[in-house]
């Protein structure tokens, strides 16, 4: 990108900023999802974080039918339906209008500038939860290390003011651009999603090599610096695509030749399809919209090859949903499936 | 209720564990309900009188649900009264004499006593409705100050019906001095009155002063003749009893029995039996069952004795086990009405226990026999009664959070509330510095503090602070401004069917459609802010002023400090510290009201006021726009927005200095400033015209001190921290009104928040939810509420309640039986199911 090459970069774009985050790191967080991604995994849990530009969407539950939206595009992007309102994405140019003239914020501009300090302003009022629980801020998205000027100004203040950062990132970046934020980094998330560089290519459009590269980058970082004091893994766990004990077993591998000592731990995320909606909300076709959740014991196996291939058992963590298996509730593992939602915040790993 | 039927449950819900058959025999007698043989509901008794009452009605004007009942419950409990022999002389002796003795009358030699099989507690039977024993003439006096147009009846029901609130002099709602009861018994309190009754001067002992402690002295040898009465019954069935274990608990009950409650307690079983008899007698005394008369910090005072008997060879979980009948105890306060059955949200009577907390210079006062309470409590869940109360504070220890949240984890929410003592303690400072009472509250007591009913603080053994007797809804101010001193809507009565034509109720603050500035619709809404409330001061004055005169217990007033100083009866005002508490409702609509008025109207200009009011009086039909900008696109209170909290704190700054000006003429209680709601933002959300926050006529309004419904769309810590700053937040020079914590509201705001169950899936989120606790410590209000639900769990309840009758949810600290409490209330306990915007 070429944001990356300005140096006065002032604003950043964000799509979301997600306060008492329990899944992105260690205690409470703040996370901050930026958009735009360089990967274009096709299971993406938040569509709206890969294209980096602002970008409106409709939510039909919120709509009053009012036409507002309508009347207010200056480029007539806006169609009204039998199913409600449609956006002809080629006219679109996420100006932004429509939103502002909605009165049921159903018309959703996503993406927004912030300023460095306008964000901190933002971030620090959760600071004694992050303090009670060893928590802090997360940049995540999209990819984290994108917006690098942004990020990395925004994680420096940050740490000047005593607060834990952590970044997720996808890994496929410019090295100059981990240059920039890792020495304000406490934690690095980092995903693995795909051993194989050729299914890499397939399920995400690029290979793996730089990907795996970077991370061997970081783990030579970390040993010659202070910051960042940690790496944990994250792999999202596909049907029919990164969900394969090949897979599990060859990024564990990795971890173990690589990595070593270096990572704290090695989450193993379920896929989940609760970004159903976000799709046809966008105007996306998703190739996961019918595939079946794994079951509590495809996960359990998963986990079981990766504490064997990755050498340190105790790093091996797995979470996400699982399916229901309603003949099975009257037990105690029953109820446990039934509440086995746990919704990961971040984008990058799903 | 059948457990059988458990594994038909789709989602499993919290069961009792670890019950001894002797308890699970009693807890199952108890759900039996109307089912069981021996029950503890009303029994109505009389002097014979033809003019004679029972039923106490000021004490239910409080709850709207029973003003169209009013004249049926007091007709019926006469007619069903049962005469009692009176002395010669009885008419003769002054009224706190009469009824002194009248209700001892009852209790002891007409009420029937019980044990039940395996029970380890005596004492059963006490709902009763007594006699006011009043004679002709002051009968006929309460009848012209209840009855008729300018009754007080009349006027409860006008405030209710036009929106403002409701407001009555409400029976317990207090923490007894039961500390010193066990500690010097009944023959302490009862050489104690009558010392101060023998320095009396002779004309004060022949004048009211005089009356009141003889009629002390009759009800403080209640509790030893009733004893008595349990002591030989259990005498009877130890000789009947072939169980040799039985046999002997019947024994040493007793023995226990003929000492205590008039001598002091020794033993841990003699100090909890004492304490159910001194509880039960007040319930007796107020014809009041249980209500809000709570026990205080029970794990400190029953302390002494649990080390006593411990140390001596009782078995730990043999005290436990007569904890457990005690809270079996606890829950037949719920007979009174049992023929009625459940209907809203009556369930939860609240006699709550307090748990933990801080002690003096800021340690913690964590022992082992609040783990007990909080095994006993984990044991016997789902059960209302007592309610628990557990303070936290900055030095409450891990392992006490850890039990805490591992019990939110397995209950459907919280089994308890939690009170969180900087921020409470900051508001007694508060009540303290307003009413000139540091000789009583202050920094070396303060930690002494205990809460009432759900959350609402005072101090104990001396302090009647009227908890839920005034509540008012401050959107109604708003409702004035807009229309200038008048109703937007006129009142039709549902009964009638006829429409009254609107009047100038309130002060003219003018022609709102041409105020020019933002300030001047302020100025009017502060306006008629101080209406709403001198009208609200002025209604109670109605209730209190005729409890003072014609109701009295003599009994109570033994129990609570500053009665037999004055020789006053507590419904005079006798009390030590005696404020009246000014509970606000609808604080999230009003402020958000607030918002969207500014923000629509003055800010962008999205519409004029008068289309604004047009729009409110139509309920939005044909202003679907607008109403979508006043909910969506105007600022609310509950996102941690330092503007819209900034409002918050306006409008809770001037209702409560306010608040603090007025006075009781009858009893001079000042009143003081609290946030409860109980379930009136349901209710009167039928009553109230459509508000400029976006809600029509019909939906509920907002909740305590909550955000309104859906408008915490920042999640819990945002939450949190608006409702910290709205209370006042913390002082950054360190001086606030406790250390550097600030608090307007002395009772305490009820905050309640549901998380999803997932929040405490695994050890490392429960660390979390610690840890969140612990910021909520720092940033959040005085009280919390936890409700750990799922929706779908919820809906499958809904549809098939017969599966869910143990399902326990607790709205405003309030708690019930999901299944019973109305589809409004299930409806919007599911709306708040999720903080994520999903």
């Amino acid at each position: 990108m070429d944001a990356d090459t300005n140096h006065h970069i002032s604003e950043g774009t964000v799509f979301e900023v997600q306060r008492m985050s329990t899944e992105d790191g260690p205690g409470i967080r703040t996370t901050v999802f930026m958009k735009g991604c360089t990967l274009k995994c096709r299971w993406c849990h938040n569509p709206e974080s890969i294209s980096p530009e602002p970008q409106v969407h409709w939510m039909g539950s919120r709509c009053i039918g009012c036409r507002s939206c309508i009347a207010a595009c200056p480029l007539d992007a806006l169609l009204s339906g039998t199913d409600g309102i449609s956006i002809n994405r080629d006219i679109c140019n996420g100006c932004g209008i429509c939103a502002e003239a909605c009165p049921s914020t159903a018309m959703e501009l996503l993406g927004r500038k912030w300023t460095v300090d306008a964000l901190i302003d933002e971030l620090v009022k959760d600071r004694v939860y992050f303090e009670k629980s060893g928590g802090g801020i997360t940049i995540g998205g999209g990819e984290s290390t994108l917006q690098s000027s942004f990020v990395s100004s925004l994680l420096q203040k940050l740490r000047g003011k005593g607060i834990h950062t952590a970044i997720d990132t996808c890994g496929q970046t410019r090295k100059e651009s981990l240059d920039a934020i890792l020495p304000y980094t406490d934690l690095v998330l980092y995903d693995i999603k795909e051993i194989d560089p050729e299914k890499h290519k397939a399920f995400t459009g690029s290979g793996n090599e730089r990907i795996l590269n970077n991370l061997i980058y970081l783990s030579e970082y970390l040993k010659s610096h202070a910051h960042p004091g940690e790496i944990w893994i994250r792999t999202p766990l596909i049907p029919d695509a990164t969900a394969r004990e090949d897979n599990i077993r060859g990024i564990g591998r990795f971890i173990a030749t690589h990595l070593g000592d270096l990572v704290h731990r090695w989450e193993l995320l379920s896929f989940n399809n609760l970004c159903k909606d976000k799709y046809l909300r966008l105007g996306l076709e998703w190739d996961f919209r019918e595939s079946e959740l794994l079951s509590k014991e495809d996960m359990e196996k998963f986990a079981a090859i990766a504490m064997e291939a990755v050498g340190h058992p105790e790093i091996v963590q797995w979470s996400g949903m699982t399916k229901l298996e309603l003949d099975d509730t009257s037990d105690k593992r029953g109820r446990e499936k039934q509440y086995s939602v746990k919704k990961s915040n971040s984008c990058s790993t799903l | 209720m059948s457990t059988s039927a458990a594994e038909d449950f789709q989602y499993q819900i919290k069961k009792p564990k670890g019950l001894s058959p002797r308890i699970t025999w009693l807890r199952d007698f108890y759900f039996e309900g109307v089912k069981r043989e021996w029950n503890n509901e009303f029994t109505s008794w009389t002097t014979g009188t033809p003019w004679d009452i029972q039923f106490n009605e000021t004490a239910f004007y409080i709850v709207p649900e029973t003003y169209a009942l009013m004249q049926t419950l007091r007709s019926s409990f006469k007619m069903a009264a049962r005469e009692v022999d009176l002395p010669k002389n009885f008419w003769s002796w002054s009224l706190p004499e009469r009824r002194a003795w009248f209700n001892r009358e009852v209790i002891v030699n007409h009420v029937p006593q019980e044990i039940l099989p395996g029970d380890l507690l005596a004492g059963a039977r006490f709902n009763v409705q007594t006699s006011f024993c009043l004679g002709k003439e002051d009968a006929r006096k309460y009848d012209r100050l209840i009855l008729g147009k300018n009754g007080a009846r009349a006027k409860v029901k006008w405030f209710h019906d036009h929106g403002y609130g409701n407001a009555g002099a409400t029976s317990g709602h207090l923490i007894p001095g039961y500390e010193r009861a066990l500690r010097i018994g009944w023959k302490g309190i009862h050489a104690d009155i009558e010392s101060k009754y023998s320095s009396l001067s002779q004309s004060e002992q022949k004048g009211p002063r005089g009356a009141q402690l003889r009629a002390m002295m009759t009800a403080a040898t209640m509790p030893r003749e009733l004893a008595k009465k349990y002591a030989r019954l259990c005498s009877e069935r130890a000789a009947e009893e072939s169980d040799s274990t039985r046999k002997s608990e019947l024994e040493q009950m007793a023995q226990n029995l003929e000492r205590i409650p008039w001598e002091p307690a020794q033993t841990f079983w003699e100090a909890v039996q004492a304490l159910w008899i001194n509880h039960m007698l007040i319930m007796t005394d107020e014809n009041y069952p249980g209500a809000g008369t709570s026990f205080g910090r029970i794990d400190q005072y029953l302390l002494p004795y649990w080390e006593y008997s411990t140390s001596r060879g009782m078995d730990r979980e043999f005290g436990k086990e007569i904890l457990k009948c005690f809270w079996i105890h606890c829950n037949t306060a719920y007979d009174a009405m049992i023929r009625n059955g459940p209907d809203g949200i009556t369930a939860g009577f609240g006699q709550l226990i307090t748990l933990s907390g801080m002690g003096a210079g800021g340690t913690d006062m964590t022992n082992d026999l609040t783990y007990a309470m909080l095994e006993v409590i984990d044991e016997m869940t789902p059960i209302l009664e007592p309610k628990p109360n557990v303070r936290l504070h900055r030095k409450s220890p891990d392992r006490l959070l850890d039990k805490v949240v591992d019990m939110v984890s397995t209950s459907q929410g919280a089994p308890f509330l939690l009170n969180f003592d900087e921020r409470s303690m900051a508001g007694m400072m508060v009540e303290a510095e307003r009413a000139g009472l540091t000789r009583l509250i202050n920094e070396e007591n303060v930690h002494d503090y205990a809460p009432v009913g759900c959350m609402e603080n005072t101090m104990v053994g001396n302090d009647r602070s009227g908890t839920v007797d005034n509540n008012i809804n401050l959107l109604k101010a708003v409702e004035l401004a807009l229309a200038g001193g008048r109703d937007l809507l006129p009142f039709t009565d549902p009964m009638t069917g006829k429409t009254e034509k609107i009047k100038q109720d309130g002060p003219k603050t003018g022609d709102a459609t041409r105020f020019k500035t933002w300030d001047e619709f302020w100025m009017a809404y502060a306006v008629q802010t101080r209406y709403i409330i001198e009208r609200c001061v002025s209604l109670y004055e109605n209730s209190e002023s005729i409890r003072a005169e014609f109701f009295r217990t003599p009994y109570l007033s033994c129990l609570v400090k500053g009665c037999a100083e004055r020789g006053l009866d507590i419904t005079q005002g006798g009390a030590e510290i005696g404020f009246t508490t000014l509970e606000a409702v609808t604080f999230a609509s009003t402020v958000d009201s607030l918002l969207a008025i500014k923000y629509l109207v003055f800010d962008k200009g999205e519409c004029t006021m008068d289309e604004l009011i047009q729009a409110l009086k139509a309920n939005w039909q044909g202003h679907e726009i607008l109403q979508a900008k006043a909910k969506n696109r105007a600022p609310k209170y509950g996102r941690d927005d330092d503007e819209a909290d900034e409002m918050a704190k306006k409008v809770m700054d001037l209702w409560t200095d306010e608040t603090w000006k007025h006075r009781t003429r009858s009893t001079n209680r000042q009143f003081r400033p609290g946030m409860l709601s109980w379930n009136y933002w349901v209710g009167d959300g039928y009553i109230l015209p459509a508000s400029p926050d976006g809600r029509p006529k019909g939906q509920f309004l907002s909740n305590a001190i909550c955000p309104s419904n859906g408008a915490d769309i920042n999640g819990p810590t945002a939450n949190s921290n608006s409702v910290g700053k709205a209370l006042g937040g913390r002082s950054h020079s360190g001086s606030g009104d406790w250390r550097e914590y600030c608090n307007s509201l002395p009772n305490g705001a009820s905050h309640t928040m549901t998380f999803n169950p997932s929040m405490l899936r695994d050890p490392e989120h429960k660390e979390k939810f610690k840890a969140f606790l612990r910021g909520y410590i720092e940033n959040g209000g005085s009280s919390l509420q936890i409700n750990m639900l799922d929706p779908d769990m919820l809906r499958d309840a809904q549809k098939n309640p017969q599966n869910y009758r143990h399902l326990l949810v607790r709205i405003t600290g309030y708690n019930a039986y999901f299944t019973t409490v109305g589809r409004e209330l299930q409806d919007e306990v599911i709306a708040r199911l999720s903080h994520s915007k999903l």
